[in-house]
């Protein structure tokens, strides 16, 4: 159960207590950034998606989920940005029980998530500067604040050069990277990526997922849902496989499927 | 709260622009709807007028009997005054009646002077709160021993008056159906394009944009839509104003109603407050359904 098995290609210094942590661990550490306690989401016309599910995310991990379609890895994530409610058992991030937010939090508790996802969900009449003050803007941020804010997260994805473009002008990589710029931009604690690299070539991929592991460098706890063998495999990080709604392995420094 | 209001009416402005076709058949919609409405405001306007002046011309008229004492006339004037049918009792003594013949016929003013004695009956002039009341207050009047007679209202008038009440009532009917219908049609133009920009609001959503955030700008949009269609629709007007004033003063021209005063301010009115608050209702309506989750 070490953090990084020697087949990883990261050097990510994890936070000690981060490295100790059991992926089932209560709060022996602090506060976990993710937990699910018994969760289980049936949706109205009865099919469960998820049962009984279990987890633990510290703060400053990286974690994978994945498992075939239709596992539950989307459901999950809907129940973890509070766009559904579960059914059954808590959802817990940053020590708030989502199930207990009154509606008006539940913007504020957005904006403690970054997430992108296959699709980049840009909006097409809009520069990448744009895009990018889009979530700061409609989140009431002051207009002097905008500016510098939007340039420092065009750095960290280095799309200063391509500001003014708009996204049909991008490669597939920079608009993924503009999305990913987007949900920085708030500061988040938690960082989701739903597929990231499902359109793009390998190439672009592993550049996305650099681009993650800088994020995650940066103390942000990072969860991606993916159905890239290769790159989970290659980087040995914890791994959560979802299959019919339940969690099936929950290993660290695993590969992407089963080794045993 | 200045910055929220000005961020609103911003992305309400661009929002209106960047879907231009959608904003288009809202808005075109939008003034379909206020000129059918003016149209039938115009009229309605029309036929009420008309009505309130039949109706204020309608009197009735009981002929006393030359027997009826001073005390049983003023308690019959006393009773009809109770009545709530009854707007204003009006004596015309025997002598009153002679002079206004006499005044109206001044041809043979001379021929009355030669009679004996005063052949005109004393009479009671009653007016109605409304032409509805005639047959109440008629009917009582009959019963009532120092009544002579009581003139029959003229049956063109009584018939005319029932068909403006029909007309009216009609008319506020079609009004109805042809509002909520076509609220319905801008509800739904609005809902569109509203769908289109499904993909912003989810985005909104995800960077944790309050509802407020959310829903303003649209409704703000909304508004404008209201307010551009209002403002079509009243440029129309003005512009079939000056055959419409023709065709609204022959139609009046029997009747000494001042038709163009009456309509033109509240019609304008009327169509700026309805497009706004429809286009303000629509856009409500059509954002709720993607914050209520």
């Amino acid at each position: 159960m070490s953090s990084a098995s020697p087949g990883s290609t990261t050097g990510t210094p994890r936070r000690p207590e981060a490295a100790r942590s059991r992926p089932t661990d209560l709060a022996t550490d602090g506060l976990p950034t993710l937990a699910l306690r018994g969760v289980t989401k049936t949706y109205p016309n009865g099919k469960a998606a998820l049962r009984e599910v279990n987890l633990t995310v510290p703060e400053g991990d990286f974690v994978f989920l994945v498992g075939p379609s239709g596992a539950g890895k989307s459901t999950l994530i809907r129940l973890v940005i509070r766009e559904e409610l579960a059914t059954k058992g808590k959802v817990i991030l940053e020590g708030r029980d989502l199930a207990r937010l009154k509606r008006r939090e539940i913007p504020r508790i957005r904006r403690r998530i970054g997430i992108v996802f296959q699709d980049f969900k840009l909006l097409p009449n809009k520069s990448v500067r744009d895009n990018v003050a889009f979530a700061l803007e409609v989140t009431g941020t002051p207009r002097s604040r905008i500016g510098p804010a939007v340039d420092r997260v065009l750095r960290v994805v280095g799309l200063s050069a391509q500001a003014d473009q708009r996204p049909g002008e991008l490669s597939g990589g920079e608009q993924q990277r503009t999305a990913i710029a987007r949900a920085l931009v708030h500061d988040p604690r938690l960082f989701i990526a739903d597929e990231p690299t499902g359109n793009l070539d390998p190439q672009i991929s592993w550049e996305i997922i650099q681009l993650l592991l800088r994020i995650n460098e940066m103390g942000v706890t990072v969860l991606m849902a993916t159905h890239n063998a290769e790159v989970v495999t290659a980087l040995r990080k914890r791994v959560i496989g979802l299959e019919d709604g339940r969690v099936v392995r929950d290993e660290m420094g695993a590969a992407y499927h089963r080794e045993d | 709260m200045i910055a929220f209001v000005a961020f609103s009416l911003r992305r309400a402005w661009q929002g209106f622009w960047r879907n231009g076709l959608m904003s288009l058949a809202a808005t075109a919609s939008m003034v379909l709807m206020l000129v059918m409405l003016s149209g039938l405001v115009i009229l309605l306007s029309g036929l009420d007028a008309t009505l309130k002046y039949v109706e204020s011309e309608v009197e009735v008229v009981a002929y006393l009997k030359d027997s009826a004492t001073p005390q049983d006339v003023s308690l019959l004037q006393a009773d009809l005054k109770a009545m709530p049918q009854v707007a204003s009792v009006t004596y015309v003594s025997k002598e009153q009646a002679l002079a206004d013949f006499q005044t109206r016929q001044p041809d043979v003013a001379n021929l009355v002077n030669a009679l004996p004695n005063n052949p005109l009956p004393a009479s009671f002039q009653i007016g109605l709160r409304d032409a509805g009341g005639y047959i109440d207050v008629a009917t009582f009047l009959r019963s009532q021993s120092p009544v002579d007679t009581v003139q029959d209202i003229k049956k063109t008038v009584s018939q005319m008056i029932s068909v403006i009440s029909v007309l009216r009532t009609g008319g506020i009917a079609v009004l109805a159906i042809v509002g909520l219908t076509v609220l319905f049609i801008i509800v739904n133009t609005i809902r569109l394009a509203v769908v289109a920009r499904a993909e912003e609001i989810e985005i909104m959503r995800l960077v944790g944009a309050s509802d407020a955030f959310i829903r303003w700008p649209f409704i703000f949009e909304g508004a404008l839509v209201g307010l551009l269609g209002a403002a079509i629709t009243i440029g129309l007007l003005i512009l079939v104003q000056a055959r419409l004033a023709g065709l609204l003063s022959d139609f009046f021209e029997v009747l000494p109603v001042q038709a163009s005063a009456m309509v033109g301010q509240n019609v304008a009115l009327i169509v700026l407050g309805t497009g706004v608050g429809i286009g303000v209702l629509g856009s409500y309506l059509s954002v709720r359904s993607y914050l209520r989750r």
